[in-house]
C-alpha cells in the first residue's frame, strides 16, 4: 500500500492543469495529493508501529497456510476466460461455459447435474432480461464473422 | 412539525401500499434471507446482487426493494448461524453463540422461531423510532453547509475506522484512503480534466460503484469459501424441521420479551451512529443482557440461552434500521451495507441528503413506511417457510459458488454491457482478496469510494465559499463540533487502551505492595 501510494502521488504529478486552473487554489491535483500523502502516512505507521495481536504480526504465509489456491486460482482464469469471450460467443453460450467450467473445477463430475443447473438458469435470466423486460443483449460477434446473423 | 409527520407518512403509505411497491418488498424480503442464510454472503453481498435488478425501477420502488433485501439479509444469516453454525456476516456471529447449541440441543425449530420473532420486534421497535428521529434530524440538517457536510463525512469514514476493532484502525484507515483513491479515477467534474484514466475511454466516467460493490465483496466472498476450504454446507444433513416444533411458549415469550425491549432501544441508538452498524449492535446487545442477567441465567449464556439468543437478534435488526437515519437524513452511509444503497441512490439520480426529505419524499417516507410491511413480511414469510429454507443450505458449494460468480459478472455486465468491466472486475477481485488475506476490511473501501465524490465537492465550494481557506474548520461552531466528535472517536480507541494499561499497571503495583 505505501507503494501504491508513491505510485499514486507520481501519476498525481501528471494530471494535466489548465492555465488558469494553475492558478488557482484547488485543482483537480489538490485532492489526489492529499490522498496520496495520507495514504503514504498511514501505510508507514502500520509498518513502524507495533501489533496489538499479542501473537504478533503473523506473516502471510502463516496467514495463508492450508488454502485451496489451485481451486481459487482456476475459478479466477475462468472469469477472465468469461470476459473475453463474451464479446465473441455471446451471453448464453458463454454463460453456459463459464457455469459449466466452474462446477467442474470444484470437483462436480455428474454431466445430468451440471447441465441442469446451468443451461435452463441462463436461458431463463435472458428470456427474462430480453422478451420481459426487454433489454437488447447483442449475440456474439463470432455469429457475425461466420454468417449465421 | 407533526403536520410535516403525519403527511410525510401518508405520502409513505401511498408509496408503499402501491401493489408494485408491496411486490417489491415481499420479493426483496425473500431474496435478502434467502441470499443472507448461503453461508458466506452478508447483506452487502445480497445489496449489492439486487441493484441491477432495481435500475429499470423507480428510485422509491427500488429503494424500498433494497430495504426488503437489507434486513431479510440480516435475518437470513441469523438461518444459517443457528442450524449451521456459519454466519453469512459478521452481525450474526452474536446469534451463533446461544442460537447453535440451542438447535443442537434438539430445538432447531424453537430456535429459528425466537430468531424471528426477537427480529420482527427489534425492526418493528426501530422502525417507529426511525419515523420519529428521522425527520428531526433531517430538519435539523437542512441548514447545513458545505464545510458541514465536509466535516461529516469526515467523521462518517473515521466512525467506520474506528469501530473496525483492536489493531484495525490503521488498516481501517488506509482502506478509506484507497476507496477516496479509487474515487478520484475518471473524468474530474469541476474541470473536466481526466484523472488516471490512462487514456483509457472506458475509465473517462469513472469506475462504476456496482462493480467495486460486487468485485469487493460478492466475488471475494465467494473466493473465500473455496480459498478456506469452507465446506459447512456441504457437511449439513438438514432434517424436516416440522412447523410444531416452531412453537415458542407463553413463558419463554414472557422470559424474552423484557429483553427484546432493552436490546432494540440499544440496537437503534447503535444504529444511528456512522459506522457502527448491525455487528456492534448485536454484540453490546448480547454484552449487557449478559451484565445485567440473573446468575443462574447468566451461566446458560453461551449454553443455548433463550435471552443469549433473543438480545443480539433484536439487536442487529434494530441497528439496521437504525443506520438508516445518517443515511436518508445526512446522506452519510452509517455501515457498508447503507454504503451499497447510498451509491444505489446516487445512481437513480437521488441526491442523498436532508433535502430529499423534502425534494423526494415518496423516497424518504417510502422507505420508512415500506419497513412496517417488511417486518411483517418477515414474520409471516420466514416462519412457515423456514423447513423449506433449511434445506437451501444444503446447496453443495460446488454448484453455490459458480452461481455467486456467474451472477455477480453478470449483474455488472448487465447494467454496462461492457466486457472490459468484467476483466476490471476480476482485477479488483484478486486485490481485495489479496487485502483481505492481510486483514484489510472491505467496507471502509467502498465507503471512501461512494463519498470520495461528494467530499471533494464539498471541500471544494467550502474553500471557495472561506475564501480559499480551511478556517472553516474551527470558525463555524457546527462544522467544530463535528469535527470534535471526529477527533474524539478517532483518540477514543488509544484513550482507552491508555486508562486500561494504566489501570493495569495501578493494580500490579498494588498487589506487589
Amino acid at each position: 500500500m505505501l507503494l501504491f501510494s508513491m505510485a499514486y502521488g507520481s501519476l498525481a504529478l501528471k494530471i494535466p492543469l489548465s492555465f488558469m486552473a494553475q492558478n488557482e487554489f484547488f485543482t483537480s491535483r489538490t485532492m489526489p495529493y492529499a490522498l496520496a500523502v495520507l495514504g503514504m502516512i498511514i501505510a508507514l505507521l502500520i509498518l513502524v508501529m507495533p501489533t496489538a495481536d499479542p501473537a504478533g504480526k503473523r506473516s502471510l504465509k502463516e496467514e495463508t497456510r492450508g488454502m485451496d489456491w489451485k481451486t481459487a486460482i482456476l475459478l479466477v482464469v475462468g472469469m477472465i476466460g468469461y470476459g473475453m469471450l463474451m464479446k465473441w460467443l455471446g451471453f448464453i453460450i458463454s454463460s453456459i461455459l463459464f457455469l459449466l467450467c466452474g462446477f467442474y473445477i470444484l470437483g462436480e463430475r455428474r454431466i445430468k447435474r451440471m447441465l441442469l443447473a446451468s443451461i435452463p438458469l441462463v436461458i431463463l435470466l435472458w428470456f427474462v432480461m430480453s422478451s420481459l423486460l426487454g433489454v437488447y443483449i447483442a449475440p456474439g460477434e463470432l455469429f457475425y464473422t461466420l454468417g449465421v446473423l | 412539525m407533526w403536520d410535516g409527520m403525519i403527511n410525510g407518512m401518508l405520502t409513505g403509505i401511498s408509496t408503499t401500499m402501491i401493489p408494485m411497491n408491496i411486490g417489491m418488498v415481499l420479493f426483496g424480503c425473500f431474496m435478502g434471507s434467502l441470499i443472507g442464510m448461503l453461508p458466506g454472503l452478508g447483506p452487502i453481498t445480497a445489496v449489492a446482487l439486487m441493484i441491477p435488478v432495481t435500475y429499470g425501477l423507480e428510485p422509491s420502488t427500488g429503494m424500498v426493494l433494497l430495504a426488503g433485501v437489507y434486513y431479510g439479509a440480516i435475518f437470513g444469516g441469523s438461518t444459517s448461524s443457528i442450524l449451521i453454525n456459519a454466519p453469512g456476516e459478521a452481525a450474526t456471529v452474536a446469534t451463533a453463540l446461544d442460537g447453535y447449541p440451542l438447535a443442537r440441543q434438539g430445538y432447531p425449530g424453537k430456535a429459528l422461531a425466537i430468531a424471528a420473532y426477537a427480529s420482527f420486534s427489534g425492526g418493528t421497535i426501530s422502525v417507529i423510532m426511525l419515523m420519529f428521529f428521522a425527520p428531526m434530524l433531517a430538519s435539523v440538517a437542512t441548514s447545513f453547509q458545505s464545510a458541514d457536510y465536509f466535516a461529516l463525512m469526515i467523521l462518517g469514514l473515521t466512525a467506520v475506522s474506528a469501530f473496525a476493532g483492536r489493531g484495525g484502525v490503521l488498516k481501517a484507515l488506509l482502506m478509506v484512503v484507497l476507496g477516496l483513491m479509487l474515487a478520484t479515477v475518471g473524468t474530474d467534474q469541476t474541470s473536466g480534466v481526466q484523472r488516471f484514466t490512462f487514456g483509457s475511454l472506458e475509465l473517462l466516467d469513472g469506475i462504476e460503484f456496482l462493480l467495486l460493490a460486487m468485485a469487493t465483496f460478492a466475488l471475494t466472498e465467494a473466493l473465500s469459501i473455496v480459498l478456506k476450504r469452507d465446506e459447512s454446507s456441504d457437511s449439513l444433513k438438514p432434517k424436516m424441521i416440522g412447523f410444531k416444533s416452531l412453537k415458542v411458549t407463553k413463558k419463554e415469550f414472557k422470559q424474552i420479551a423484557p429483553t427484546i425491549g432493552r436490546s432494540s432501544l440499544l440496537g437503534f441508538i447503535i444504529g444511528v451512529l456512522p459506522g457502527a452498524g448491525a455487528t456492534l449492535g448485536s454484540f453490546m446487545a448480547y454484552g449487557m443482557e449478559r451484565n445485567i442477567a440473573k446468575p443462574e441465567d447468566r451461566e446458560n449464556f453461551g449454553k443455548g440461552s433463550l435471552i443469549g439468543l433473543a438480545a443480539p437478534e433484536a439487536g442487529n435488526n434494530a441497528a439496521s434500521s437504525g443506520s438508516f437515519v445518517p443515511l436518508l437524513c445526512l446522506g452519510i452511509p452509517g455501515s457498508g451495507t447503507t454504503a451499497v444503497m447510498l451509491g444505489a441512490l446516487i445512481a437513480y439520480g437521488i441526491e442523498p441528503g436532508p433535502r430529499m426529505f423534502t425534494e423526494s419524499p415518496e423516497v424518504f417516507w417510502g422507505v420508512i413506511m415500506s419497513m412496517y410491511l417488511g417486518n411483517i413480511f418477515l414474520l409471516i414469510l420466514n416462519l412457515p417457510l423456514i423447513p423449506y429454507f433449511a434445506r437451501l443450505l444444503a446447496i453443495p458449494r460446488n454448484l453455490m459458488v459458480p452461481m455467486i460468480l456467474f451472477f455477480s459478472l453478470m449483474g455488472v455486465y448487465l447494467v454496462t454491457f461492457n466486457d472490459f468491466d468484467i476483466l476490471m472486475m476480476v482485477l479488483f477481485c484478486v486485490a481485495a482478496m489479496a487485502l483481505r488475506l492481510m486483514n484489510f476490511p472491505m467496507a471502509p473501501l467502498l465507503l471512501g469510494f461512494i463519498l470520495g465524490g461528494l467530499m471533494e465537492d464539498n471541500l471544494r465550494r467550502a474553500l471557495l465559499i472561506y475564501d480559499e481557506s480551511i478556517s472553516f474548520m474551527w470558525e463555524r461552531p457546527l462544522t467544530l463540533g463535528i469535527n470534535l466528535a471526529t477527533l474524539f472517536i478517532l483518540f477514543f480507541p488509544m484513550l482507552r487502551s491508555f486508562i486500561a494499561s494504566r489501570r493495569n499497571n495501578t493494580n500490579k503495583t498494588l498487589s506487589a505492595s
